[in-house]
């Protein structure tokens, strides 16, 4: 009998997305060193399976544990996108009731809603900095 | 100054990443990596265990299993004639691509008799869930979603996100629909909605009835695997 192990670190599903999207953040202010992070937008699609208050709560963990602590951070949740093959009815939903409201049928393509993105940072350019403008 | 820079960039986890490395591993091994999702009790272990017995002459299998507590499932599996390593979860309700990762370092390890290029397909059979397993890619070319009489034909409007994921979905206990309210029709109708790409087969793990068509959808599978 083999032994049985216990492991793995991605319990908390939102925190080790918290932790990826900040490593982007990182190496994208790393072609901006004279700037400093004052915000961020995360777009949180409705069908990407990620929970927008959880992934705030571990952004906020992890902003505080970074060069950038007072960073203001922004998630913008995004609506599932459908079209419905019966009917043609093109429409959006904030759940995952996935339902045409045309029609009632779930003969449904999900054409957005799916992604979990880091939308834009906003930085402030450091004034002290030779070459600013 | 203050400005803002657009990005737009997906995030890709960690999870992703190692996921990303095992495809690779699958693909270069040449065999087929397949995903079973279901909720507890639909009867993933029993279809693995038929799955062995009919083709374990045929096909060289092996799984890999997560629960959150005790061996039994491998116990199952491996007196079915499949070699399996059991992942113990703990509290984590879902299989990550470093758990699999770490199962297949033990497969492979010194006096272990599996290796990835001398198998067939390797199952992987997640945690009875179906909503956080269907965020997780383990690097599986194929993903199964197993459904049960017993659970009701709306399942998968229930749960849409695992279903449009799926590659193929099995629907259980068939031997068991005079019992149940479920439509069949209504299910087909519900999953085609949501992955009208899968392939839907009926079967019975008890009775044996519609499991050819399993095995011959598996057979298919591995080839295609095969040529990569």
């Amino acid at each position: 009998m083999g032994p049985a192990r216990v492991v793995g670190d991605d319990r908390l599903h939102e925190l080790s997305l918290a932790q990826a999207i900040w490593r982007q953040v990182t190496r994208e202010m790393e072609s901006h060193p004279r700037c400093r992070l004052a915000a961020l937008t995360v777009v949180v699609g409705t069908f990407s399976g990620a929970d927008p208050e959880s992934l705030e709560f571990a952004m906020r963990l992890v902003a505080e544990g970074s060069a950038w602590p007072t960073a203001e951070v922004r998630i913008r949740t995004e609506p599932v996108a459908l079209k419905c093959r019966a009917c043609g009815r093109a429409y959006e939903t904030g759940t995952l009731d996935l339902a045409c409201p045309e029609c009632g049928g779930f003969d449904v393509e999900v054409t957005g809603g799916r992604d979990l993105r880091l939308e834009s940072l906003e930085v402030v350019q450091d004034d002290e900095a030779p070459d600013s403008s | 100054m203050r400005r803002q820079i657009r990005l737009e960039k997906k995030v890709v986890s960690e999870n992703d990443r190692l996921a990303k490395e095992l495809a690779e591993r699958f693909r270069a091994a040449g065999m087929l990596a397949v995903n079973l999702m279901s909720s507890p009790g639909a009867g993933k272990t029993s279809l693995l265990e038929e799955t062995s017995r009919r083709l374990g002459g045929e096909l060289r299998l092996a799984a890999i299993g997560g629960d959150l507590a005790t061996d039994r499932d491998a116990e199952r599996l491996r007196r079915a004639g499949m070699p399996t390593r059991q992942i113990n979860t703990g509290r984590g309700c879902h299989l990550s691509a470093a758990q699999v990762a770490e199962a297949l370092d033990a497969f492979d390890g010194p006096g272990q008799p599996i290796r990835l290029d001398s198998l067939d397909v390797l199952f992987i059979e997640n945690v009875g869930n179906l909503v956080c397993p269907a965020q997780f890619d383990l690097g599986e070319r194929r993903r199964v979603v197993v459904a049960s009489t017993p659970e009701g034909d709306d399942k998968p409007v229930k749960y849409p996100v695992v279903f449009h994921t799926a590659d193929c979905v099995v629907l259980n206990k068939t031997d068991l629909l005079e019992a149940t309210l479920f439509s069949c029709e209504a299910f087909r109708r519900y999953v085609r909605g949501l992955a009208p790409k899968a392939r839907i087969l009926e079967l019975s793990c008890r009775t044996g009835e519609g499991l050819e068509a399993w095995l011959d959808w598996l057979r298919a599978e591995r080839a295609a695997a095969k040529k990569g």
